[in-house]
């Protein structure tokens, strides 16, 4: 019996030993491809760096009417942003290349499960900081608009933007992660137009004093072709 | 669409582009051609206008030195007033440099005040006396004309060092000299209009204003006062950005050569109601503060803060106080602390409050006494410059 017990476990070890053993390759593929890679990456960063830099890029950029671009930008420099954007696609590339390799020899329906679900993960991670930028970029915008048009409920307002926009990146990132299925499109609808009943009911409702004295002090006022003392322009 | 008229003139003296507001229909535009074109000229001049109405009636007589050259590209668009204007700027500079002309003038003020007097004195300095760039100067109001007076010519002063009453016109006289400058500048112009007066100074060129009389302006939409704002200030801050070399050396301020005389507009003789201005000022205290703290030093935030617990009758907005928000947001619109359009309408509710501020103080003041009030005002510029020198130079080192 004991003999039978010992030929099992030398079974067992020389399978997990060999498995390992198929697998290294593979790991080290991927180990060489994300090296070469980063190497290669700093490499061309360096050099695209001073190509834009001796071409002026930042300030073309700007001639040329594209402003934009450099907000989002670090130490607001588009040709910063650029050269990164082209160093971390040599590096995601570089883990793709040792990625197949490294599938060859996988064998874990779990790992290669795993590594499926890396994309959505990515996507929403991505959905995620997308939404978040553009809630607080627009949720800024109506503040200032708000206030530049006298609305008292200039916060409010604004506050209910940055979460419309927030619940539906959520609600997109959540749909992604396949996390929830109908109960996060049914929870998205539910809070979605609940977040806009409930601004309706505050301005309506809530705030009905307060657009009440805010029309009246805008009706008491001269109508817009009366000439105002003070002239802006 | 192709200019018509432009094939009947080879060569000319001097061009003028009239470019009327959008309020004005093509009778109005037709009139003020007529008015123009009827006196006599010494010189072969071309007047590139709107295309007019077809049934128009003809405007010249036999033998006249005018020519008329109509051009779809010169209009005034509201939503896009600075665009626009710009746009027009360039077709009518295009033309007088197809022409070989001496002389520009671009005529942008609404045209029902436009006499043939602003033409000449527009295009004389330029003509007989050599100068390359010629700025008008209206008729002053106490209450005409805010953001020139709060900001525009204050700050264009203090940094490039000359006295121009209106450094965006928008009614200029032009060198071809300047025209040859701009054409061929390295660094292409988006925003014409703003740039012309940086450009002639920061290129050593002679300039002038001309008192050109009282000027009609169009009604503004409040609400629409920052995006205004964001229009005006917005390439006048690019310029800084790109003059920047240059105004760091610029001490103090010379006056200019003035041609006709000043002209003085009395103020309304009712109580001024500013309440809607002190409103907004303190609804942006209240709420703006997080965008505010972006752009702002903590001092003047607490001074802000400070200002909205004074009521409406002891409301006033220190010369200093403004002074600095103007040149801390010259500087974030630099560094890009947050969208520049988002930060240049964030400046409205700053604004409204020094306006608010200046009418109090202004109550029923002469014009001379307004024209003083202006100085101190510059004065201030100009004495806090060095602030805006060290802060743009280390925009990160300490500054409470």
């Amino acid at each position: 019996m004991w003999e039978q017990v010992g030929q099992t476990l030398n079974q067992s070890t020389v399978g997990v030993l060999s498995r390992l053993a198929s697998l290294l390759p593979g790991l080290l593929a991927l180990l060489v491809a994300v090296l070469f890679s980063a190497a290669l990456a700093w490499l061309i960063g360096i050099v695209l760096r001073r190509v834009l830099h001796g071409i002026r890029f930042d300030e073309r950029l700007e001639s040329w009417g594209v402003t934009g671009l450099a907000e989002y930008s670090p130490q607001q420099s588009p040709a910063l942003l650029l050269t990164r954007v082209a160093a971390w696609s040599i590096v995601l590339a570089g883990l793709v290349l040792g990625l197949g390799a490294f599938e060859a020899t996988l064998t874990s329906e779990l790992t290669v499960r795993m590594f499926e679900y890396l994309p959505n993960l990515a996507a929403a991670i991505v959905v995620l900081i997308a939404g978040s930028l553009v809630a607080r970029y627009l949720a800024r915008s109506v503040l200032i608009e708000s206030v530049n048009m006298n609305l008292q409920y200039a916060r409010l307002l604004s506050l209910g933007v940055k979460w419309l926009v927030m619940v539906c990146a959520i609600a997109m990132a959540l749909d992604d992660l396949q996390i929830g299925g109908g109960i996060v499109h049914l929870a998205f609808g539910i809070l979605f137009g609940g977040i806009v009943l409930a601004l309706a009911l505050a301005v309506g409702l809530g705030s009905k004093e307060l657009v009440c004295r805010s029309l009246e002090r805008e009706s008491s006022r001269a109508p817009a072709d009366v000439e105002e003392p003070i002239r802006h322009i | 669409m192709a200019d018509s008229g432009v094939a009947q003139i080879e060569s000319a003296d001097a061009v003028i582009g009239l470019v009327p507001p959008a309020s004005r229909d093509s009778q109005a535009v037709e009139n003020t051609i007529a008015r123009i074109v009827g006196t006599e000229v010494p010189l072969r001049i071309a007047l590139i206008h709107p295309p007019l109405s077809p049934n128009h009636t003809e405007f010249l007589k036999a033998g006249s030195q005018w020519h008329l050259i109509a051009s779809p590209r010169l209009a005034q668009d509201p939503p896009s007033l600075a665009q626009s204007l710009g746009d027009s700027f360039r077709a009518t500079f295009e033309m007088a440099q197809r022409l070989n002309s001496r002389a520009c003038a671009v005529v942008a003020s609404d045209l029902s005040a436009t006499t043939v007097d602003w033409v000449t004195l527009l295009l004389q300095p330029v003509i007989d006396d050599r100068f390359d760039l010629v700025a008008p100067c209206y008729a002053r109001h106490p209450f005409e004309g805010m953001i020139n007076r709060a900001i525009v010519y204050p700050l264009v002063r203090a940094l490039y060092g000359k006295q121009i009453r209106n450094p965006m016109g928008p009614d200029f006289g032009m060198s071809s000299r300047l025209l040859l400058q701009i054409a061929g500048s390295s660094r292409p112009r988006m925003h014409t209009l703003p740039s012309l007066a940086a450009e002639a100074i920061t290129n050593g060129m002679e300039l002038c204003q001309s008192q050109l009389g009282p000027r009609i302006y169009a009604v503004p939409d409040f609400t629409n006062l920052g995006s205004l704002l964001a229009q005006l200030l917005g390439p006048l801050f690019l310029d800084v950005e790109r003059y920047a070399a240059h105004w760091q050396h610029a001490r103090g301020s010379q006056p200019i050569r003035e041609f006709g005389q000043p002209m003085y507009v009395e103020a309304p003789e009712s109580t001024m109601d500013v309440s809607r201005l002190m409103e907004s000022f303190q609804l942006g205290a209240r709420n703006l503060q997080d965008v505010w703290s972006m752009i702002l030093p903590p001092s003047t935030l607490v001074e802000l803060r400070r200002m909205v617990r004074n009521g409406a009758a002891q409301f006033r907005m220190p010369d200093a106080t403004w002074v600095h928000v103007v040149y801390d947001f010259a500087l974030a619109h630099r560094l890009r602390t947050i969208s520049r359009d988002q930060m240049l309408r964030a400046l409205t509710p700053i604004y409204l409050g020094w306006v608010a501020s200046y009418a109090l103080e202004l109550e029923h003041a002469s014009p001379e006494a307004a024209e003083q009030r202006l100085e101190k005002l510059c004065v201030v510029y100009e004495e806090t410059k060095p602030y805006f020198v060290s802060r743009w130079r280390w925009p990160d080192r300490f500054n409470p």
